[in-house]
């Protein structure tokens, strides 16, 4: 699958409730291109934080958090998953989209050609934890991470080329902001 | 556990959310932290981590806090700029005022220069005093959330209270 399938696919799987963390970069773009939503926040910078973002999210509130993340994203937070993994909130669902590739910034191989995100997750702590390989079944995948008791962690494979790359989002910082902190009230 | 009179006070203004990574000049307050229920209180494992986690208790509806030694705010700078500044998050913050002459080397360089790299983000400052827990937190939440981005609480040696 592509990375707009599986953005597509998993919003689709989601209630209006969920909380979503949208990785900086392509994949936010995307997310927001697939189906803006007021509980998606937006990443615009802070590469790395998705998981802690969504830690903070996933303590405080009662709904489930989905953090979309990427793999040079992921590894650049190498700490979030220790977090995660220590605390295990039950609530926090981690999917990395994982082109094995610096895509935002041109396409630069990545670790996690080499480095087996979900095994780490595993060794972290987290509860359930896979890797899915391309055309290997993603959308029975996703589906089992979001029916698995959290913290759930997917490693998604997805196909490095970005044929049609999704615009900047048009909403500033603070509207991004504003708009999802409103709608938990 | 030892009482902190600092977080009682920051408690009694609304805040329901701590993250940090200990320094010793914290160790009071850290201690006390350990106490709060296991949703208020994210022991991190580096600062920017915290003040991430910070953001999405915001977005969450719970007021943050974050605690630190200085030299973790060389750590938060990139989120701290994109994600606080720039979405307007409110994020009050303790950092330990580390540096001084006396202290060891490995905490001069960037102690020495926590107020300049501090003005030069226009993030409002305060250095705490003993028996200012109070006053202090009320100044440190009311600055986060004037144009909603840190703020800071430097506490000094011996004002951990």
């Amino acid at each position: 699958m592509t990375r707009a399938e599986v953005i597509a696919k998993v919003l689709g799987l989601l209630g209006e409730e969920d909380l979503v963390v949208a990785a900086d970069g392509a994949i936010a773009r995307e997310a927001y291109r697939a189906l803006d939503r007021p509980r998606t926040f937006y990443m615009l910078g802070s590469m790395g934080q998705v998981a802690s973002i969504a830690l903070g999210l996933a303590m405080t509130r009662l709904e489930r958090v989905v953090a979309l993340d990427g793999d040079g994203n992921l590894l650049m937070g190498f700490g979030g998953l220790a977090l995660v993994g220590g605390l295990k909130p039950k609530n926090l669902y981690h999917l990395v989209l994982d082109n094995g590739a610096y895509a935002t910034t041109g396409g630069q191989p990545a670790l996690s050609r080499q480095v087996d995100l979900a095994a780490v997750a595993a060794a972290a702590g987290y509860a359930w934890a896979r890797r899915c390989h391309a055309s290997e079944g993603e959308s029975t995948a996703l589906e089992q991470w979001l029916a698995a008791t959290g913290p759930a962690f997917l490693d998604v494979a997805i196909g490095a080329d970005d044929p049609y790359p999704a615009p900047r989002i048009p909403l500033t910082p603070e509207e991004m902001a504003r708009r999802f902190r409103r709608s938990l009230q | 556990m030892s009482a902190s009179r600092r977080l009682q006070a920051l408690r009694r203004g609304g805040v329901g959310f701590v993250a940090g990574v200990p320094c010793s000049y914290l160790t009071r307050f850290f201690a006390a932290c350990e106490a709060l229920p296991p949703t208020a209180f994210l022991p991190a494992v580096r600062e920017d981590h915290a003040v991430a986690a910070c953001a999405g208790a915001w977005l969450g509806g719970v007021q943050p806090l974050a605690a630190m030694q200085n030299s973790g705010l060389g750590y938060c700078l990139e989120v701290l700029t994109s994600l606080h500044l720039m979405y307007r998050l409110p994020l009050p913050m303790l950092v330990s005022d580390r540096g001084a002459a006396d202290d060891f080397e490995e905490h001069r360089i960037l102690g020495q220069r926590t107020r300049a790299l501090l003005d030069l983000f226009e993030v409002p400052w305060r250095e705490s005093v003993i028996g200012g827990e109070e006053e202090e937190a009320e100044w440190l939440l009311a600055a986060s959330r004037g144009r909603g981005g840190p703020a800071v609480l430097l506490v000094g040696p011996g004002r951990d209270s």
